[in-house]
């Protein structure tokens, strides 16, 4: 399949009275045309500002980011690029302005970049979004506090379809809503890949969604990116320390005898001015002197599964 | 079910809440039995009327606009609803304690973890500040935090951490019942692992009994023993965790497994419950859940369904049940 | 057009809310009442009011108030009723026109500030600062006395002091809200700066302009009058309240009346104007009161 993003050695630092916080520190990734990759991490690892990084709403302070074969963060305006790189948003309550009606925030994107002639054919835009997303056409004139958040968050995805792009940063679309909800919401998401070939950039703290919905999962601690494989591949075979503990920290929804397991120990550092070595040594059960000083790179061990570990083949 | 050896036995709660716009029915009429030393889970999801029974139990319903309409609450012999709100500020943090979702926001801000714990032993024991300031420290260690660090304010420490000390002060009198409101909700994958242990452990030490509250069926799995199901003021289905998880038999309760993405095998579409919650102000006739149920039939739409105890101790609000009980 | 119609539906349904909440607020309505009552008088001065403002009559002079003259004549024999019925126009003219004036700068600046901050909100802001730290009193006397008097110069000085106020109202409002994920997702499809002030800043900040400025007429209604006192407002023989006072001030021994009527009528309509502006401050936003 061909390649859509490509994504290299992209660096954002903040300023901080602090210091610098390495937000997101030398990640690299691509995504191919119509696929899935699910970028996965625990609050504080910059999964979420990876993700906005990548559709330019924050400026990278380094590296290239090539869309469609052409390098967006040499572009001035983003204008035109929007229409073929959408958001959709955490929070359904949040991302959606309360003084709009849900025609109105459906047509925003529309009349922002006049794709429709006459009234009519908004009109006509606005109804068949909708149906898309599986609105009734009653809701067109509520107001977002009317509606629960499963509406409301597809409100927010016929937002991010209105200019018919072909890449989707999703960040934690399903998080703020019930399980029930939640599964909606997943299975329109894929229903919506299957039948128009969009290609997502899923942003999530839940692994058994981001194994249910992505092709490629990328693994994030700490502003880098740790493994990055197949899907199936990474939960069949975790091979970093931290892939592991996480798997093992899913609280399963099943019976077991035996309730003991392994617990990763201490909680995630400052990002602000990180020390040199493996950001995950602090906690890291395997962690040696090399690890505390050198910083590893990301190795590929099997044809697609890379894992950013110097002791990766020790372990395993 | 014998009340005798219960430590808290909830029958008939309903609680409802008067506002402009109507009543809500946020509880109706539900029985619940927690034994000592028993973990009981609460699972529902968002208006279900977790939380509300939670505050019934601890009869800390805002009024108004809330109202406990009927029902008993029975704790360790007494009925709390009859109790004067003299005793019941005494049970409160000594018999039973709660844990809130949000340790960013049960925590003063201005106050030092250390002061915030011994405020709750000095309240209820006449001890001397010195006393009560070792116990805090006693309290910190004991749930995994360095006693150096009493003199700590909340914002020192990070979530995990405000979680535990959450977790100190509601254990600080050694309440009888824990009631723990989604207290992992706002934490990170690993650091759940980390309280959820934690909680168990010191469940086990103290044999306390705690009534989790949470829409997680996977941290149901971790630590509780029985679990009741809860829809729209409802329990539709309760019994033990493999009756609930080995034997599921009402249509919601496998709606919500249905929901969730496995880990274990790949499924190409999730199964969800179609449609919405329905609006506790205006809740449909006969059984509540029956605008959404794949398995509905004439009598749902009318009957409210009776509660069917289809194996010992594991009871289902439904009327798919109802024949093979009768024939 | 279908849609077209149902949504102007929607939209007065959600201001009927604001109204219903409004509604139960017994001291707002009475305050609104008496507004709309001041409103009328306003309106229809020339009807009402039974001698014209500026007629004098130097054979009844510094009468009390009786079945001719209900409030009484000054000492130009002219009749205080219709004095104070005509001052309505005047003094509601200077609240409105004004307050509209300085709310309308006060919150481009504002949000201007909030929204794009760094430099350009340190320069307005410490400018607002400037502003602030004059008592607004001597403000509005600088600038009325470099203007000289008259009744545009009294608006605008009430105007220009006016500013500061609704600045730092809708730079706090606005701060919040350029940091809401719907801000977010409007750069997201493309919008531009200008767009996303007028389309999602504004309307969302409206609550607490609306509020401010329905407190802020009183003020400036006030703040007309101490200007007219002084005599840096309206010009005689032009009814404004407080220039009636002013002139009234060295009778007010002898005729207590003449001082008491204006000074009802400026006290009756800012109370009138805070009765309403608190009630729609919580109709607006019922969740700051509970």
């Amino acid at each position: 399949m061909p390649e859509l993003l490509k994504v290299e050695h992209l660096k954002k630092y903040f300023k901080t009275p602090r210091g610098m916080l390495h937000a997101v520190d030398d990640v690299s990734f691509s995504v191919d045309t119509g696929t899935t990759l699910g970028v996965v991490g625990e609050s504080g690892c910059g999964k979420s500002t990876l993700g906005r990084v990548v559709i330019k709403l924050l400026e990278p302070t380094a590296g290239t980011i090539t869309f469609e074969g052409e390098d967006i963060t040499k572009m001035k305006s983003s204008y035109e690029l929007h229409s073929r790189m959408q958001m959709i948003f955490q929070d359904p309550y949040a991302s959606l302005d309360p003084r709009m009606s849900v025609s109105e925030i459906i047509a925003e994107p529309l009349k922002i970049h006049k794709l429709c002639k006459s009234r009519e054919e908004l009109d006509e835009r606005i109804r068949e979004l909708m149906d898309t997303v599986g609105l009734a056409e009653r809701f067109a004139t509520s107001y977002p506090h009317e509606l629960d958040g499963g509406r409301r968050q597809r409100i927010g995805i016929a937002r991010a379809l209105a200019l018919k792009p072909k890449f989707i940063v999703c960040d934690e679309p399903v998080s703020a809503l019930d399980v029930s909800i939640q599964a909606q919401i997943l299975n329109l998401m894929q229903d919506l890949q299957e039948r128009d070939g969009y290609t997502y950039m899923f942003i999530t703290h839940d692994l058994s969604v981001v194994k249910h919905i992505s092709n490629e999962i990328l693994v994030m601690y700490l502003g880098q990116a740790v493994e990055k494989s197949g899907s199936d591949e990474l939960f069949d075979r975790p091979l970093h320390p931290y892939t592991k503990a996480l798997l093992a920290a899913i609280p399963e929804p099943v019976v077991k005898k035996d309730r003991h397991r392994e617990l990763l120990k201490g909680e995630i550092v400052s990002p602000i001015a990180p020390k040199p070595g493996c950001r995950f040594a602090a906690r890291c059960p395997y962690a040696t002197e090399q690890c505390h000083s050198v910083n590893p790179e990301l190795q590929e061990i099997s044809p697609g599964h890379f894992v950013s570990c110097h002791r990766v083949k020790e372990i395993n | 079910m014998s009340n005798n050896e219960n430590l808290l036995s909830i029958r008939d709660l309903t609680i409802h809440y008067f506002t402009d716009d109507g009543v809500v029915k946020a509880v109706n009429g539900i029985n619940l039995d927690i034994a000592r030393g028993e973990t009981l889970g609460l699972v529902g999801e968002t208006g279900a009327g977790k939380t509300t029974t939670a505050l019934g139990i601890m009869r800390l319903i805002p009024d108004p606009p809330g109202k406990i309409v009927g029902g008993e609450v029975i704790f360790d012999g007494t009925d709390l609803i009859k109790e004067s709100e003299k005793k019941m500020r005494h049970h409160r943090g000594f018999d039973f304690s709660m844990i809130f979702q949000d340790p960013m926001t049960s925590l003063n801000p201005v106050l030092t973890v250390g002061d915030q714990i011994a405020e709750v032993i000095r309240l209820h024991d006449k001890v001397s500040r010195a006393e009560a300031n070792k116990k805090a420290a006693d309290m910190l260690e004991l749930v995994g935090i360095p006693a150096e660090r009493i003199n700590e304010y909340p914002h020192q420490f990070s979530g995990g951490m405000k979680q535990r000390v959450v977790i100190a002060i509601a254990l600080a009198c050694n309440p009888q019942l824990i009631i723990a409101d989604e207290p992992t909700t706002a934490l990170d994958v690993t650091i759940q692992a980390q309280v959820l242990a934690l909680m168990s452990e010191l469940r086990e030490k103290f044999g306390t009994a705690m009534l989790l509250i949470t829409h997680d069926l996977g941290v149901v799995a971790e630590i509780c023993d029985k679990v009741a199901i809860m829809y729209a003021g409802q329990i539709l289905e309760y019994g033990t965790l493999e009756d609930i998880y080995n034997n599921v038999c009402h249509p919601y309760t496998k709606g919500l497994f249905g929901s969730l993405p496995s880990l274990n095998s790949r499924v190409k579409r999730l199964s969800p419950i179609s449609g919405l919650m329905p609006d506790p102000a205006n809740l449909p006739e006969g059984c509540p859940f029956h605008p959404r149920c794949p398995q509905k039939c004439e009598k749902c739409t009318v009957k409210e369904p009776p509660n069917v105890e289809v194996t010992p101790g594991h009871f289902v609000r439904c009327h798919l049940f109802d024949n093979g009980k009768e024939g | 057009m279908k849609t077209g119609t149902a949504k102007k539906q929607k939209k007065r349904s959600q201001a009927s809310e604001t109204w219903k909440r409004l509604r139960k607020n017994r001291l707002a309505v009475v305050g609104l009442v008496i507004l709309a009552l001041i409103f009328l008088l306003a309106i229809f001065a020339d009807v009402i009011a039974p001698y014209p403002y500026d007629q004098q009559d130097y054979s009844s002079t510094f009468q009390t108030p009786s079945a001719q003259h209900l409030f009484g004549t000054d000492n130009f024999g002219r009749d205080i009723l219709s004095r104070v019925i005509y001052g309505a126009r005047i003094s509601l003219q200077i609240g409105f026109i004004s307050l509209l004036g300085g709310a309308f700068v006060g919150c481009v600046l504002g949000a201007i500030a909030g929204y794009f901050g760094g430099a350009v909100d340190t320069i307005i802001m410490r400018f607002n600062d400037i502003l602030m730290a004059i008592p607004r009193i001597v403000l509005a006397i600088s600038i009325a006395s470099a203007l000289g008097p008259g009744l545009t110069n009294a608006m605008i000085a009430v105007a220009i002091s006016s500013i500061p106020n609704f600045a730092r109202v809708v730079r706090a409002s606005t701060l919040t809200i350029k940091d809401q994920e719907y801000v977010e997702a409007a750069h997201c499809i493309g919008a531009n700066n200008f767009h996303i002030i007028k389309r999602h800043v504004f309307p969302n900040v409206l609550a607490p302009i609306i509020v401010q400025a329905t407190l802020g007429i009183g003020t400036a209604i006030i703040l007309a009058a101490s200007l007219s006192f002084l005599g840096l407002g309206v010009t005689p023989p032009d009814p404004e309240w407080g220039s009636m006072l002013s002139e009234a001030r060295t009778y007010m021994r002898d005729y207590p009346y003449m001082v008491i009527f204006p000074g009802l009528a400026i006290m009756v309509t800012v109370l009138a104007l805070n009765l309403f502006g608190d009630g729609l401050r919580d109709a607006l936003d019922p969740k700051l009161k509970k």
